[in-house]
């Protein structure tokens, strides 16, 4: 590298420029590690059998505070309900955008710009739209009614999360679907075209095959999303600790479980933090530290499939 | 329809789709673009014709019929989806905006508001002056620390770094980028504001801001948590812009003599200058609707900082955003007509700004697209 000007001495301002790009990444690395590093030393303390296997308790108390059997499991529900919301709407949309779309139309550039619009919208508003939406009382199915009647349904349930949490995460399952879509060469579509199957045909059975890898990465990333929001889940999910049934295990009471409230890690850390009611921070540190290890062991999934899937291209 | 249209101008057409002989034919702008790169076999028209109108029939299937159509549909309901939350919200709004006029944004009290109105109080109105005030500290405070730091962390990543440094941090960078917002506010909580209470804040504070207490959950607290928050979504914009600049550009100044940092200073950054902007646009738009964090740790009162006591006081006060204002009082209190309206008007105005920051960052990418000569607005 020519950091040397022309009289052979280091340029001063190199210097000092070419160190503060190593300081700031150097800093950048060490408040990612420092974060995590502060978790498993504040969390890993609380974290045993009974805390990842009992349920939350709403007890000032530490040693009665419970685990996160609950939150665990609604954070569960909540990524699937939300992939299930989210899947097939993206796919459909990346597979138009990628495959039919004209790249120049007003309509495709109108579709473009409001998914942006969309993916912009931040997940607060998402919040207080869908618990608001979903008051309405022909939703009174999605949730518990309403406390002042029959009027209004009561708009906060893992059925309402999930489909708000599902409109938030679709604009970022679309982008990388249809990126992974677009990606796939353009000698498989030819060869099945020549083979006399159709356009869908062509798309269905050999162009998602050959994609499907970025399409994990996609639904992959979209988890991570969905388990790592809490605005959403605060506002549409009731901001409890505790399912809304009790035995919730139980098969027969799943429905009511699914239109009922609940936690999950995200608003369990919330609650438990310092700033929240519970203030059992150890409870929110172990929380925090297996949520991390969710949403993290999600990227790195979603990073690997896509760099895999990067390199399976270029071959 | 088939015979219009050059062969050889579409066969150098890389962006085209090959078999874009589509369902619609009529809606597409270039005819030419229903030529496949492998149809050069057949040289005279007539079977090129022949084979197109071959590929028609097959695709007269039901299926074929079907699917564009279902898939069209979830791309416009995909798209729409934001019309309806913008006109929800919007609506919502409406009878703040109206009964509040400008006094909505040009006057304060916001918390005794809230808290008269949750308790019955007969006449109520808003001032969100201090949550606006709030949003707008800690996001510029923010997006000029991850500015500073996140391009000196992307010229690194893009250009400096020996590949075997490379390749981790960028996966740290994305890591970081993957780390919950309550995560951020815990550990802000635990860390960056016991530091600022026992470091960096006076102990004759109480003295000299007299009208609210100083307790280290301030606005410096929300600023160094949300810039980390936002700057990865920087870093990783930033990075793919420079290195989305042309070698010969940085080749042709190192030829002159320029040292490797002065091509990265004066050639690199401003021909990256709008992916630059775009990235941190986009890192403005996380930073206005980040409710958790700044929750926690931004002081969670809804107060004016000013500058009487000095700017180290400036930044030691507590704020409150629009977005945590939302996520703190939301759920039970909608339920009351004039708090829920308000919240919606706090909606509507972050909307606005996410819409607006939104489209000034697709401006951006559009022309650093069009800059590096991108057909087509994606990148190669």
């Amino acid at each position: 590298m020519s950091d040397m000007s022309i009289k052979g001495r280091p340029h001063p301002a190199s210097v000092v420029g070419t160190t503060f790009a190593w300081v700031a990444a150097a800093l950048v690395a060490t408040v990612c590690f420092f974060i995590i590093g502060f978790l498993v030393y504040q969390g890993s303390g609380a974290i045993n059998w009974t805390f990842l296997t009992t349920d939350p308790q709403a007890s000032l108390m530490a040693e009665q505070a419970g685990g996160i059997r609950v939150p665990f499991v609604g954070t569960a529900i909540l990524i699937l309900g939300s992939i299930l919301v989210a899947f097939p709407l993206a796919i459909g949309a990346a597979v138009y955008l990628a495959e039919y779309m004209a790249d120049d139309s007003w309509f495709t550039r109108t579709v473009r710009l409001g998914l942006e619009v969309l993916a912009s919208v931040p997940s607060v508003v998402f919040g207080v739209f869908g618990l608001s939406v979903f008051t309405f009382s022909i939703f009174q199915g999605l949730s518990a009614q309403g406390a002042q009647g029959a009027d209004t349904a009561f708009g906060r349930s893992f059925i309402v999360a999930s489909i708000v949490m599902g409109i938030h995460i679709l604009p970022f399952i679309i982008k990388v679907a249809e990126e992974a879509i677009r990606s796939v060469p353009k000698s498989l579509r030819q060869g099945a075209l020549a083979l006399g199957m159709t356009k869908w045909r062509t798309i269905r059975r050999v162009v998602l095959p050959s994609a499907s890898p970025g399409i994990v990465t996609a639904v992959v990333l979209g988890m991570g999303l969905a388990a790592g929001d809490t605005a959403i889940v605060w506002l549409t999910l009731g901001g409890s600790i505790n399912m809304a049934v009790d035995n919730w295990w139980n098969p027969s009471q799943w429905v009511e479980v699914l239109r009922g409230t609940g936690a999950t890690l995200t608003t369990y850390v919330y609650f438990n933090s310092p700033a929240g009611e519970g203030n059992a921070p150890g409870m929110a540190f172990g929380a925090a530290l297996v949520l991390i290890v969710l949403v993290l062991a999600f990227n790195l999934i979603a990073v690997y499939v896509g760099r895999r899937s990067a390199n399976a291209g270029r071959r | 329809m088939i015979l219009t249209g050059g062969p050889i101008p579409a066969l150098r057409d890389e962006e085209h789709h090959p078999f874009a002989a589509a369902p619609k034919p009529k809606d597409r702008e270039t005819p030419m673009s229903m030529t496949d790169p492998n149809d050069t076999a057949s040289d005279t028209l007539p079977l090129r014709a022949q084979a197109i109108d071959l590929k028609d029939a097959v695709g007269r299937r039901s299926s074929d019929r079907i699917m564009p159509i279902l898939l069209a549909a979830a791309a416009v309901i995909s798209a729409g989806l934001v019309a309806f939350v913008v006109f929800f919200v919007a609506q919502k709004a409406w009878p703040t905006f109206v009964s509040e006029g400008h006094h909505f944004v040009t006057h304060g009290g916001w918390d005794g508001q809230i808290e008269g109105a949750l308790s019955g109080a007969a006449t109520i109105f808003f001032g969100a002056k201090p949550l606006i005030l709030g949003t707008l500290y800690t996001t510029a405070g923010a997006v000029l620390v991850s500015l500073v730091l996140g391009l000196g962390c992307a010229i690194f990543i893009a250009e400096l770094a020996p590949a075997w440094i490379r390749r981790p941090l960028e996966t740290v960078v994305q890591l970081l980028a993957g780390i919950p917002s309550v995560v951020f506010g815990l550990v802000g909580l635990a860390v960056v504001v016991p530091f600022i209470n026992n470091f960096i804040l006076p102990g004759n504070a109480a003295d000299v801001v007299t009208d609210i207490p100083l307790e280290g959950a301030s606005m410096l607290a929300g600023i160094l948590v949300l810039s980390f928050m936002i700057l990865p979504f920087f870093v990783t914009v930033a990075t793919d812009s420079l290195r989305a600049i042309p070698r010969s550009y940085i080749d042709g100044g190192l030829a002159l003599g320029m040292t490797r940092w002065r091509t990265i200073t004066r050639i690199q950054m401003p021909s990256a200058a709008p992916g630059l902007v775009a990235g941190l646009v986009l890192a403005a738009a996380r930073g206005v609707g980040e409710a958790i964090a700044l929750s926690m740790v931004a002081g969670a009162i809804a107060y004016v900082p000013n500058m009487n006591s000095g700017p180290l006081y400036f930044l030691l006060m507590p704020v409150r955003t629009m977005a945590s204002a939302i996520v703190e009082i939301g759920g039970e209190a909608m339920n009351i007509p004039q708090v829920g309206s308000a919240l919606f008007a706090l909606a509507f105005l972050l909307l606005m700004i996410s819409v607006v920051l939104s489209v000034i960052a697709r401006w951006s990418f559009t022309l650093f697209n069009r800059r590096m000569g991108v057909v087509s607005g994606r990148k190669v």
